[in-house]
């Protein structure tokens, strides 16, 4: 078996005139779990139907778990293993009917199937609610289910688009505990989020935008390029402040925290001055600026800018629960 | 083969868990066979009639026994006034009159020629006209019996018989073609709703990233809804057989094989439907839209021969059309496989035409 699961080598997808993927090119290895962000409309849902077989690409190459997703897209079925946004089980068949049915599609059956759905259930902790219809399950017992259902043919790669979206905190992480668990076992996981704290802990993250991959790397890696590039303000009338700023010289963006402003600057001893000097002319109470160590939210805020119009933080930040 | 047995297994718990439709497929059957074997009788019989007897003799009271013996006319007044008639046929509380007048007795005897008169409520054609040819017919035998016309012998001898449904039941008419009915309304109504459900509630979304084909997916689905279109066949039948006693001249095993075609068709319509419909509620309407001109115009109740040519050859495109005469056929004429080949041949065509395009249109929104 090769140590690449999923790859795409400038995958396009267009409807008419409309390019919704534009020749996006990535390798995820097996084990690894890769998070693909990016606004509503971005193009994430339109890779994910042609990584899985279910939408022939316009042009470009793609392979997922060594099958050709122009030439092999009934193979590549059999291998992966699907959850999707919204909860797409049968509400009203209970746990172990859902888990039953799946199984057979994937051509499990007898001591085989009864094996595979009881070390499902044990992984999601779902045994105890087997006789439970799906319809009612709490939110994140649903998701886990769903997981349940995606891992029971053993497939070596697992797609989930938005796993833990609207979901409590407590929940999120018990699904991403489970998300490390399948990674430990070599599967590699292709999640879509929007939430910041969950992409932190993918080892790779791609932001997609209008259909075109603008940053690619390991969150610690793209942090790392905007390293001494972001200060901290912390000042009031907070609003007015971020609109100031950010016709200032040198700041290429502002994202606002609670309390505070975090600009994304050039040269940071500079536009400290340049902030102080305007905050007082203006009548800005300006407490203190520092500089830290950039956040992922902050790429994103710099991704913005860098592609004007395209990739909207405040659509993510809308997004963000 | 493994995938449709799962698909359908599973169909089959979504049919047990579904109340309303679970109750859908027992009740309409029934309360249709209700309706069709007690409420609507087009039999006409004892029509509330008026008597306005004037001439109050032997011979008159003779003539209106021979009306009500006939069971076609029950008188339920005797009037006293042509007012009072006219009044009663208004208001609808009678359906006839019978008038007849003072010197009816004398002017007979007298051998006059004697009058009397009839009026018969024609608002609803149907029963009038019965009420119109039976009056006659009373009055014929009446004036042989009283020996008031020679016995005759006629140049011809015409001696016309009803055949198949020689008592004219409206049961016998109307029931087995309410196999029909039940079938064409309730079996492409329940498949459209599981198709569209699945794409409602969002589970296609999940089939679609399985090995699953869309021909699987069609055939496991469709599997528990044959089934069920039998079970509801047989149960009209048996109801239609032991309750209403409808006697079965033909081969039960020729009704079940027609039956399975008809089926067919009723299936690819639901199938078709779903494939247009976004959600339940369009799938039922659309359903609805192709039912009623089925019941219409398929001779279900009107007699296609009474319709104008070109509503006629319309009736040519409907499935029921079809089946509503092998039903028939089978059930009251005792016709077998060979005698209905007319009629098999062309909904065989339709049953692989609908069903073809519909799983070509399916797939097509699968994928």
């Amino acid at each position: 078996m090769p140590d690449i699961a999923i790859s795409a080598d400038k995958l396009t997808r267009r409807f008419g005139k409309f390019t919704a993927v534009d020749e996006i090119s990535f390798e995820i290895p097996y084990g690894a779990i890769f998070g693909f962000l990016g606004a509503n409309g971005a193009g994430k849902s339109t890779t994910i139907r042609m990584l899985c077989g279910i939408l022939a690409p316009t042009s470009g190459n793609g392979k997922v778990g060594g099958f050709d997703v122009q030439t092999q897209p009934e193979q590549i079925k059999g291998v992966i293993g699907y959850v999707s946004q919204r909860f797409s089980l049968y509400s009203d068949l209970n746990v172990i009917e859902n888990l039953n049915f799946y199984g057979r599609i994937y051509g499990l059956e007898g001591n085989t199937l009864s094996g595979r759905i009881k070390e499902a259930l044990d992984l999601t902790g779902l045994a105890p609610f087997q006789k439970r219809l799906a319809g009612d399950l709490s939110g994140g017992m649903k998701q886990k289910l769903a997981v349940a259902n995606a891992i029971l043919h053993h497939p070596k790669i697992i797609f989930l688009d938005e796993p833990t979206a609207g979901l409590d905190p407590l929940s999120r992480r018990s699904i991403w505990e489970l998300l490390y668990q399948l990674a430990e076992g070599g599967t590699s996981l292709f999640v879509t989020t929007h939430y910041m704290e969950e992409a932190e802990r993918c080892n790779t993250i791609a932001f997609i935008s209008q259909g075109k991959i603008l940053k690619i790397g390991a969150p610690v890696d793209l942090k790392a390029g905007l390293q001494g590039q972001i200060l901290e303000v912390t000042c009031r009338p907070l609003m007015k402040a971020s609109h100031l700023f950010s016709t200032l010289e040198g700041v290429a963006g502002v994202t606002v925290y609670g309390t505070t402003l975090n600009l994304n600057v050039t040269d940071p001893p500079s536009v400290e001055a340049r902030v102080r000097a305007a905050a007082g002319k203006e009548g800005v109470q300006v407490t203190s600026i520092r500089s830290i160590p950039a956040s992922l939210e902050d790429v994103f805020s710099d991704l913005d800018t860098k592609n004007q119009g395209g990739f909207s933080s405040q659509q993510l930040e809308s997004k963000k629960q | 083969m493994k995938i449709i047995k799962a698909i359908a297994y599973k169909e089959i718990i979504h049919i047990l868990r579904d109340r309303r439709t679970l109750m859908l497929i027992i009740l309409m059957p029934m309360m249709q066979l209700m309706i069709y074997g007690y409420g609507i009788n087009t039999d006409v019989k004892h029509l509330s009639t008026y008597v306005y007897d004037q001439d109050r003799t032997y011979l008159s009271r003779r003539l209106i026994n021979a009306f009500t013996q006939s069971q076609y006319f029950t008188v339920t007044l005797q009037a006293n006034s042509l007012q009072e008639m006219y009044k009663a046929l208004d208001k609808g509380s009678a359906k006839a009159a019978l008038i007849i007048p003072p010197n009816f007795t004398g002017d007979l005897l007298k051998k006059k020629g004697a009058q009397m008169q009839m009026i018969i409520d024609g608002t609803d054609s149907t029963p009038a006209t019965v009420a119109l040819n039976s009056s006659q017919a009373i009055v014929n035998a009446f004036m042989q019996s009283e020996k008031l016309i020679p016995v005759q012998v006629l140049p011809i001898d015409f001696r016309p018989r009803l055949w198949y449904n020689p008592d004219l039941k409206s049961t016998y008419f109307m029931l087995p073609g309410l196999i029909g009915l039940v079938l064409q309304f309730l079996v492409p109504m329940i498949t459209a709703s599981a198709i569209v459900r699945e794409k409602e509630r969002g589970n296609i979304e999940q089939l679609l990233v399985t090995p699953i084909k869309p021909y699987e997916l069609i055939l496991g689905k469709i599997l528990p809804y044959i089934a069920i279109g039998v079970l509801i066949a047989g149960s009209i039948i048996t109801v239609m057989h032991l309750l209403f006693v409808v006697p079965i001249h033909g081969s039960v095993l020729t009704l079940f094989f027609m039956t399975l075609i008809f089926l067919v068709v009723c299936l690819g319509i639901g199938l078709w439907a779903s494939t247009v419909a976004d959600n339940q509620q369009q799938a039922s309407q659309i359903v609805m839209f192709f039912a009623m001109p089925s019941i219409l115009l398929s001779g279900f109740i009107f007699p296609r021969e009474a319709m104008p040519l070109w509503v006629h050859h319309i009736g040519y495109l409907i499935p029921m059309t079809y089946f509503l005469k092998m039903v028939r056929g089978i059930i009251l004429k005792g016709l077998g496989f060979m005698d209905l080949i007319d009629q098999v041949w062309p909904l065989l065509l339709m049953a692989a035409l609908v069903i073809l395009f519909s799983i070509k249109r399916f797939s097509k929104r699968m994928t």
